[in-house]
This record gives structure tokens, sequence and C-alpha cells, in this order.
């Protein structure tokens, strides 16, 4: 949630950034710059690649700030323009489901109970690196939910601005993704165990 | 309930959707005597608390930003206070303006033309030391070799009739007395590839050029002061910051090249 002042600041960059103010620029991918490109990276899980996305979204933002009329929140905007910049290049790596759909009917195979006597709490054996190893290999779709929502923190309203869906089709894609997170996670216990 | 219904229900029941008091009654006497469920849901809220803990984590590096700023700039969408002229020719407006394979004739024409004003002039030569100052000191901050305030010493002094008689400029400041008692390598490297004469020098002598030449000159003179200025103001916000630093040096050459160019055409 943006505080007041910091929305006082990003309202005045806004309006200097239609200027063409480049102090104005600069505040304001400040501002975001985090969140672009964590969400960037989260999503294609390369610096190098990343780092070009991030611009792009950020180019294509000031590009068309003059657009910009405050309908919705500004980092909803941006957020938004970020997640079609980051689909269009997975999309021109030819991933199977891009679309949340597709995604939907394609991975609904997880059953709930994938390792059986294995099937014990995570309590106290996820870090880091582990959760960040599971995302990456959840398929788009979940993953962009799933990082919109529990990473980046989203409403489910907004993500359904964001990525173009339903409501209830982002609580549902939020779930398969985290169920099957948490089966990536204990299947990679299992595998840490048996080798030691 | 049943674990299907608490199945059925885990999303909203998860993030505080629509799910009832009695449903919740229900869900939490379900989960007191379902260790499956139990688990289940502590996993699941397990997830979605450490993953909180990724976000923002990531900081992109200063090339993003620079690189941004330089494409605003191509794109004429960074706008400057007095002007709507179109970008000049004399630099292109591509992404990366100085392709490195310039630098190679480049650099020789300078050095080339360094040699002549050496040799046919050797005031303008006292000039390019008293001058080169400001220029040879901030590359050298630029390579991190000099703190950021660095006192001015007298290397070269050339009295105030050499430099009138031999040469048509106005006089220069005090404040462009020549830095040169330390001879880094960079600063070294900023010396020879200085310019001979300082901005208002420069913009002196091309008032005298027809107004199409004058203006793209002033307009590339600023554009790269101010750029040099925006690039100096990041490294002393992030003075770690070795691809800013590298990208300021750049920005130099750019400022020797238009001088020289310039130069190669009043001469």
């Amino acid at each position: 949630m943006t505080d007041p002042k910091q929305r006082i600041t990003e309202l005045e960059a806004i309006e200097r950034a239609k200027q063409g103010d480049e102090a104005a620029f600069e505040t304001l991918y400040q501002l975001h710059k985090r969140r672009v490109y964590s969400l960037c990276l989260r999503m294609v899980s390369n610096p190098a690649q990343a780092e070009d996305l991030a611009q792009e979204a950020f180019l294509q933002l000031f590009r068309k700030i003059g657009t910009f009329r405050g309908e919705s929140a500004f980092s909803t905007w941006l957020h938004r323009m970020t997640v079609n910049v980051v689909l269009m290049q997975l999309r021109k790596k030819n991933l199977p489901s891009v679309s949340l759909e597709e995604t939907l009917e394609a991975d609904d195979e997880t059953p709930r109970k994938e390792f059986g006597a294995d099937d014990v709490k995570l309590e106290g054996s996820v870090d880091r690196l582990q959760l960040q190893r599971a995302i990456d290999r959840l398929p788009p779709g979940y993953k962009m939910v799933f990082v919109l929502h529990d990473v980046e923190g989203f409403e489910h309203n907004e993500i359904a601005q964001i990525v173009g869906c339903s409501i209830g089709n982002s609580k549902s894609q939020l779930h398969k993704a985290r169920l099957k997170l948490r089966d990536y996670l204990k299947f990679m216990r299992a595998e840490k165990a048996k080798t030691g | 309930m049943k674990c299907s219904d608490v199945d059925r229900i885990l999303p909203d029941l998860l993030d505080g959707g629509s799910v009832d008091e009695s449903q919740d009654l229900e869900v939490q006497s379900h989960l007191r005597t379902c260790t499956e469920c139990s688990d289940l849901v502590a996993d699941l809220k397990l997830i979605a608390r450490e993953a909180r803990s990724l976000s923002e984590c990531e900081e992109p590096p200063a090339r993003v930003w620079v690189r941004i700023a330089n494409e605003l700039r191509a794109e004429g969408l960074i706008r400057e206070h007095n002007t709507d002229l179109p970008r000049p020719v004399l630099v292109p407006a591509t992404r990366r303006r100085w392709n490195p394979f310039w630098l190679a004739p480049v650099a020789a024409a300078i050095l080339a033309a360094g040699s002549y004003l050496l040799i046919h002039h050797p005031a303008h030569h006292a000039v390019a030391q008293v001058a080169k100052s400001s220029i040879s000191q901030a590359a050298s901050q630029a390579a991190g070799q000099l703190p950021a305030q660095q006192p001015a010493t007298q290397a070269i002094q050339p009295s105030a009739q050499e430099l009138a008689k031999a040469h048509p400029f106005p006089a220069i400041p005090q404040a462009a007395a020549p830095a040169a008692a330390i001879q880094t390598p960079e600063a070294t490297e900023e010396a020879e590839l200085s310019p001979p004469v300082s901005d208002n020098q420069f913009l002196s002598e091309v008032s005298t050029r027809a107004p199409g030449e004058r203006v793209v000159y002033t307009n590339e003179l600023r554009a790269v002061n101010n750029e040099i200025r925006e690039t100096k103001a990041y490294i002393a916000r992030h003075p770690g910051d070795v691809d800013a630093r590298q990208h300021l040096l750049e920005v130099y050459q750019q400022k020797v090249m238009l001088y020289q160019m310039a130069l190669d055409r009043i001469q």
C-alpha cells in the first residue's frame, strides 16, 4: 500500500514526467524499480533477462505516461505493463502455457496426497532458496498469480485487472500454485534426505 | 465436515474470503481432529508467509537506469528547458551512442590534431593545459582515483600576455587552473583526450558559425554537459557503481570529440 506522502510525491512526479522532466522519471523509477525487477526475476529466473525486461517495462511506461489518467493506481498500471512485457517474452520462448485458462486445464493433475507416507508438515524445512527453486518450476500462469499475490502482495481484484482474468480464477490459480509448491518442496526434501 | 469440504473452501479460508461463521467453526473443529487437513493448512500458510520475504528483495543494477535514461533522451522524451529543437545529426540517437569502433579513428584524429596544435600553436597547448583541469580532474573522480574535492595545483601557468597574444579567446578564469599534479593512468588518458578550450570559449567560437551549425553545437554541448552532471550526481549517490563511472568516462570522451569536431571545422 502506498503511504500518502509517497503518493503525493508519485503524483507530482507523474505530472512532471509528462512534461519531460528527467528527475521525475528517475523518481518514478526509484519508487518502483525493486518491485518491477523482482517480479521479472521471479518470472524468468535470469538476471540479465530480468534487467532487459525491467528496462523495457519502464520504457513502455514512460512512453505512455502522457496517457495515464489516474483511474487506477499507478503501480497497478506499471505492473500490468510489466506482466505484459514478461508474458510477451515467455510467448517468444514458446513456453507451452502462458494463458491462465490453459494453465488451469493443463496442470490440474496435482493430487493432494502425492507423497503419502512423507506427507508431514513443512514447518521448519522451507528456506528462501528452496522456495525460489520451487517457484521457478511452476507453470507460467500459476507462477504469475502466485508471485503477484503471495510475493508482491497484490489483492485478487488487482491481479484480475493486471492479468485479465476473474477474481475467482485468480483465487483458484493461487490455491493450485500453493498446492504444487507444497509438493515440490516435499519432493526436494525427500531428494535431499536420500542424498544425505 | 469432510476433508473434501475443507478442500473446497480452503482458498477463501486462507485468504480471508467469504466463509461464514458457522462454516468457520466447522472447519476449525475438523482441523482439530484431522492431522492431514491441519498439516495442509499449516503448510499452505507457511508457503504464503515465506513467499512475502521474496518481495522487492532484488535491486536492479545501476546500469538499468542509465540505459533507460539514455533511451528516453534518444527518443526525445526527456526535454531540456529551452529547446524543442530536433536531435542533431552529429551524435547519432542510437541506444549505444558511442560504438567502440568509432574510437580508433577518432582517437587517431585527436592525437593528430593535438600534435598539430603543439607544433604550430604553442599557446594553444598552454591554453589546453590550463583548460584541461576540470575535465581531467572530473574524469579522474569518475575513475575513482580522486576524492570529490581535489584542491587544484599549478603545473603550467602561462602568462596572461602569452595567452592574449597567441590566442584570440577571452581570458580563462582562475578556477580553471590546472590540476596536473596527480597523474593517475585515467587522468593521463583524459589529459591526452582533453579539449583545447573551455565551454565558454567553445560557445564563443561556435557563435561565429552559421545559425544552423551554432544551434547544433550548442545543443550538443548542453546535452553532454547535462549527462555529465546527472551521471556525476548519480555517482555521488552510488559511489561504488563501476558501470556508472565507466559511463561517465564515455560521456567525457563524447565531449572531447565534440570539441574536436568543432575545432577541426574552425581551423
